[in-house]
């Protein structure tokens, strides 16, 4: 992984201007983020070669001057793929995480302050969706609506909603019993501000946990979708479709299945070591 | 890393087969004007396995083997095989009237003879002392009830099309019967040697016991899972050399070529062309068998839609595919180039003079400018279901762009391709498994009255055409009628066959006696029977 | 105690039928929006018009699915779970071998990864920030951030193709001895392991470390409690809630999203049969495998959430 320094000291600077102090590993995972965001809205100026173009005549090529990261199975030039590639799997997947979570932090804490038959048919509702096969769920969707990145975007966070819904409730419904909250609702506090003010400050840190492990579940399903006619268009591949259709290369160790790995992994570990090292100021809000 | 060569063994193969090939026909042309009947060319067994013919068969031993596509679907009525997991298992269980054999001549399986003098109605001799698993003497009756069962839509045989040309059947003894067809048809010994065509007994309901004639009785059959059969000791041919034959699926193509290197199976059906390297690099231990039996994916352009019906369009088309490159980097050399029309260079009647169209980006323009096409962004629907479509569509897409064409790639599921794009959406992909006369290809595929016209070709003159070579029995007159009809689906039909697609198994190299045949990889799908292990 | 227990099992259970039903007609409905019937899909490239009406005839596919879903239910309800219209084989002896496979594959991996999954998500909660703790996190994350279908090819070469040790193929029925149940299971298991621990180990820590902020602990380690002590008898059983449901979702897991495992090894599982359902349109079955699915999952789900409950004093 490159990381240029002047990124290293922009995130520090600008951490210390905000009031928050990064340690060295927090900073480390955002600055890898960052690089695969710059190199996400970047991609189409740097990359070498053309996306869907056949530029070698071997197949699984090694790392060579003219493929810095060799060629894959219809020897196409992996370096541009993989650059393409960070489009959309960071894209997508921040997308579909974000959406996930949030629909199902925010369902999760109503239920779990509200109670009552509102809790149960959220639960129950939520429960049935989550039963649904998500090959079976992908196929409707595709049958019904097409394959569009909006579409996909949609799929993968509706596939996502239940877990984060049983997650937030279950820990909200702890921390709705404890004695604070009793006081607050005592206080006459609305709804929204117990949400808001007591419950999510205390529930705040497992929930990004669970953002960052739910993250890297979505690059993978993503990847899957593919598979079902749901996935990026080609020529264009997301990350794990290219680990994927490469993976005839993994006896001989050829880069096109390698690097592709290596992309998957720098992210999805930067995005949690950045969530594991968020400064106490946000991760404690309440404190 | 392993050092990674461009040239495989199966380059020196295809060198091969096209040095090999003049020498075969010629061969073939010789058989053919000998045995009188009609027959298709076969396809050339390559690599070391050949070798293995000469040497004398051992018996015993479980040979477990699998193939590539499995589902709950999975079936052991020959009428509704669809899958080539289904063609195995069948050929194991049940036998045919006729088979091809390696040189794709029609030979006699449960017929002892099959005599016509007009094409239009047939005699078939039964061999005697034949009998089914549960000890029922083969008779006509059993025959008639196999071969009458796929004119009937509630059985929904996959041959009910081919079939529906049998008008009648009668029992002339219990060891003769007589087929009449609706008009002369040369080709009926070889139409019978579809797999479609096996014999179950009489009156038989529940086809998942497997009783047939075959090599092999049913001991497990479990859909979607796996069979084990357990060979047959009354059988009436010599063989089978094995004890028993278990056969499965592993639908992933890395694994099933994991399980042959690592020892759990003998024979790894239809292997990715990129798998093929592995296969090599371990050394003597395994084999390649290589098969060119006719499968193909083509492009198909509707010529009653938008754009096919721009004849400029298509003619564009035609120059703009870089069959070359299709064969060098979607099938990896597993493969040779196509000219657009349905019958390979494995078959008898392929007419070699028909030159494909050169890449030609320069005249490709010139046509896609005077339909007025450039510019706009075109609709290809492309599917996985389709062996290679979505590697071909990438590498026209990559052509297309170059002259300012813009093809926009839809990628469909898999999932019911068949039945929402293939034939519907007004350019995309088919794929046509290899099917053993022209007559069926042609009837199948571009007659007016086409059931799978791709690309919705009409002409009478081809109609016409396509009767009288089916109703004669003079093999040079029918030659010539079928290689101008092949001219005519190349320059006038709207389908693009880039490359014939070869199919390649690996095999354990202690697996002995595989051959190829015309009628697909895994020996024609009948290799069971035939093979043996060494010890 | 023991009565509100017994109410609050019972209305669950209530739920969980209803839930049953909700699910099975959304799972009717999603398929019948499919494009395509079995009879065109089992017919595939033969599937002329005139073809597809005969068949469809014949397979009673031509009266209106919504009776025949009706009729699945009445039948469901005499526990009768219907005939699978692809090869005509009663759905129960389709489903039965396969399920008890699976929940072989799964209880062997439960039995495997829950354990690990704890002991490190817990100790590494108490270790919080040491460099135990970070290597803990890292090697998590970066596990499950390779492909499953990477892990498991990886492993077939290595053990299967390289060394031999073991078959690349998992066959539940050659099962004899209990070195066969290892070497069979040895693989899929790891690989399963590799993928539903890490969510369990990520909740594990969070959750502890969560509790171990709360003011009780705060204060129960003023009173001078030891740290294990701590952690075990008052952060625990608070923390017990969200564990027991990242446990229960990553279980669920395993009864039908190991597609991947079930396909590179030939693991005979329920996962492949509702693939296959689903891509030949059979109804019955797909209702069928969908209603195991839906089962396993409430249960799981159903123990969660009465563990929780019943951990929390305050919940009950």
């Amino acid at each position: 992984m490159t990381m240029t320094h002047s990124e290293t000291k922009s995130a520090r600077i600008s951490g210390t201007r905000l009031g928050y102090r990064f340690n060295i590993v927090g900073m480390v995972g955002l600055s890898i983020i960052l690089f695969w965001a710059l190199v996400a809205i970047f991609a189409p100026l740097i990359i070498p070669y053309p996306v869907g173009e056949i530029v070698d005549l071997d197949y699984f090529g090694p790392m060579s001057r003219d493929f810095w990261l060799g060629s894959d199975y219809l020897g196409r030039d992996m370096l541009s793929r993989i650059l393409m590639g960070a489009r959309y799997t960071v894209g997508i997947s921040l997308a579909a995480v974000t959406i996930a979570c949030f629909s199902g932090v925010v369902l999760g804490m109503i239920a779990a302050v509200a109670g009552g038959w509102l809790d149960t048919i959220l639960s129950r509702l939520l429960d049935a969706l989550n039963s649904i096969p998500s090959k079976l769920f992908g196929l409707v969707v595709v049958a019904a609506v097409g394959s569009s990145i909006p579409v996909l975007i949609l799929t993968l966070s509706v596939v996502y909603i239940p877990g984060a819904y049983r997650f937030a409730r279950a820990l909200a419904v702890n921390i709705n019993a404890m004695d604070f909250i009793t006081v607050a609702r005592i206080r006459g506090e609305s709804t929204l501000y117990l949400i808001r003010s007591e419950i999510l400050p205390n529930i705040i840190g497992p929930v990004l946990a669970d953002l960052g492990i739910r993250f890297v579940f979505i690059v993978l399903l993503l990847s899957g979708l593919s598979f079902l006619g749901l996935g990026v268009q080609p020529p264009y591949a997301d990350w794990g479709a290219l680990v994927r259709e490469n993976i005839g290369a993994l006896p001989f160790g050829a880069p096109a299945v390698i690097f592709p790995s290596f992309a998957i992994a720098s992210l999805t570990i930067s995005v949690n070591l950045l969530i594991d090292n968020l400064p106490q100021k946000i991760r404690d809000r309440s404190e | 890393m392993n050092d990674i060569t461009n040239w495989t063994r199966s380059d020196d193969a295809m060198i091969e087969t096209a040095i090999r090939r003049g020498a075969t026909r010629r061969e073939l042309l010789q058989m053919m004007l000998a045995g009188g009947a009609a027959l298709s060319a076969g396809s050339l067994m390559l690599g070391r396995a050949g070798n293995a013919v000469a040497a004398t068969p051992v018996a015993g031993g479980t040979l477990k083997a699998a193939g590539w596509s499995a589902s709950t679907a999975d079936t052991l009525d020959p009428a509704k095989a669809s899958l080539s997991t289904d063609y195995v298992r069948c050929c194991s269980f049940y036998n045919r009237l006729t088979f091809l054999d390696k040189g794709g001549t029609p030979q006699m399986e449960l017929a002892e003879a099959i005599e016509t003098k007009d094409a239009k109605t047939w005699t078939v001799k039964l061999r005697k002392g034949v009998t089914f698993h549960d000890g029922k003497p083969l008779t006509a009756d059993d025959v008639i009830f196999s071969l009458k069962r796929h004119l009937d839509p509630a059985v929904g045989s996959k041959v009910a099309k081919i079939a529906a040309q049998m008008t009648s059947f009668k029992a002339v003894d219990k060891q003769t019967v007589e087929i009449t067809l609706a008009s002369p048809n040369a080709d009926l010994p070889t139409i019978l040697s579809m797999h479609h065509f096996m014999i179950v007994a009489d009156g038989t309901t529940d086809f998942s016991k497997g009783n047939g004639t075959g090599a092999f009785v049913r001991e497990v059959f479990e859909p979607g899972v796996r069979s084990v059969g357990l060979k047959n000791k009354n059988y009436w041919k010599s063989g089978p050399n094995v004890d028993s034959f278990e056969y499965f699926a592993i639908s992933d193509d890395s694994s099933r070529v994991n399980a042959l290197l690592s020892g759990d199976i003998h024979l790894a059906a239809t292997i990715n062309p990129r798998s093929m390297r592995l296969v090599e690099s371990q050394g003597d231990g395994f084999v390649l068998s290589k098969t060119t039996s006719g499968n193909y994916t083509n492009l198909n352009m509707r010529l009653d839609m938008e754009p096919g019906s721009k004849r400029d369009f298509v003619e564009g088309m035609k120059y703009l595919v870089n069959r070359e490159q299709i064969v060098k980097s979607a099938l990896r050399g597993l493969g040779e180039v196509g000219n657009d029309q349905p019958v390979s260079p494995a078959n008898f009647y392929h007419n070699p003079d028909l030159r494909p169209h050169a890449f030609d980006p320069e005249k490709a323009k010139f046509h896609f400018e005077k339909a007025g096409m450039l510019g706009q962004s075109i609709p290809v629907v492309a599917s996985d279901a389709a062996n290679s479509a979505i590697d071909m569509a990438m590498i026209i897409q990559a052509s297309a762009a170059e002259i300012g064409l813009k093809l926009d790639v839809q990628r469909v599921p898999a999932d019911g391709y068949w039945d929402n794009y293939w034939l519907k959406a007004p350019i995309h992909f088919g794929n046509i498994n290899p099917r053993p006369t022209p007559d069926i290809l042609f009837s199948l595929l571009y007659s007016s009255e086409a059931p799978w016209n791709e690309s919705q070709y009409k002409s009478e003159k081809f109609d016409k055409m396509l009767i009288e070579a089916r109703g004669s029995l003079d093999q040079e007159k029918r030659k010539a009628i079928y290689n101008e009809m092949q001219v005519m689906v190349a320059s006038e039909a709207g389908t693009i066959i880039p490359a014939y697609i070869s199919n390649v198994d690996a095999i354990t190299a202690k697996l002995k006696g595989l051959e190829a045949n015309p009628l697909g990889g895994q020996m024609g799908y009948a290799f069971a029977e035939y093979v043996w292990l060494e010890a | 105690m023991n009565n509100r227990v017994l109410s609050l099992v019972l209305s669950r259970l209530l739920i969980a039928v209803i839930t049953l039903v909700i699910v099975s007609f959304a799972v009717f409905f999603a398929t019948t929006l499919l494009p395509g019937d079995t009879a065109s899909i089992l017919l595939g490239q033969a599937a002329t018009p005139e073809a597809v009406e005969g068949l469809r005839k014949a397979m009673h596919l031509d009266e209106p699915a919504i009776f025949r879903f009706l009729r699945w239910i009445v039948g469901l309800l005499q526990g009768d779970l219907g005939i699978s219209y692809a090869n005509e084989m009663p759905v129960a002896d389709l489903i039965g071998g396969r399920f008890v496979n699976t929940l072989q594959l799964a209880g062997v991996t439960a039995l495997f990864s829950v354990p690990i999954a704890l002991t490190l998500g817990i100790t590494s909660a108490m270790l919080r920030g040491s460099p135990y703790d970070r290597i803990v996190t890292v090697l998590t994350i970066g596990v499950i951030s390779v492909p499953e279908f990477m892990i498991a090819t990886s492993a077939v070469l290595i053990f299967a193709v390289y060394l031999k040790w073991l078959p690349a193929l998992s066959f539940a029925n050659e099962v004899t001895s209990l070195t066969d149940l290892l070497r069979i299971y040895a693989m899929p298991v790891i690989t399963l392991s590799f993928v539903i621990s890490a969510q369990m180990i990520r909740m594990t820590r969070a959750a502890v470390i969560e509790t171990l902020n709360t003011p009780y602990v705060e204060m129960a380690l003023l009173k001078g409690a030891s740290r294990p002590r701590m952690v075990f008898r008052h952060a625990l059983p608070n923390a017990l809630g969200p564990i027991v449901n990242a446990v229960a979702l990553s279980l669920s897991y395993l009864l039908g999203g190991v597609i991947i495992v079930e396909t590179i090894f030939n693991y005979p599982g329920i996962a492949k049969l509702m693939v296959d359902a689903v891509s030949t349109r059979d109804l019955p079955l797909i209702q069928s495998c969908a209603m195991v699915f839906c089962l396993g999952y409430l249960l799981l789900i159903t123990t969660a959430d009465i563990i929780a409950i019943l951990s929390n004093p305050r919940l009950r």
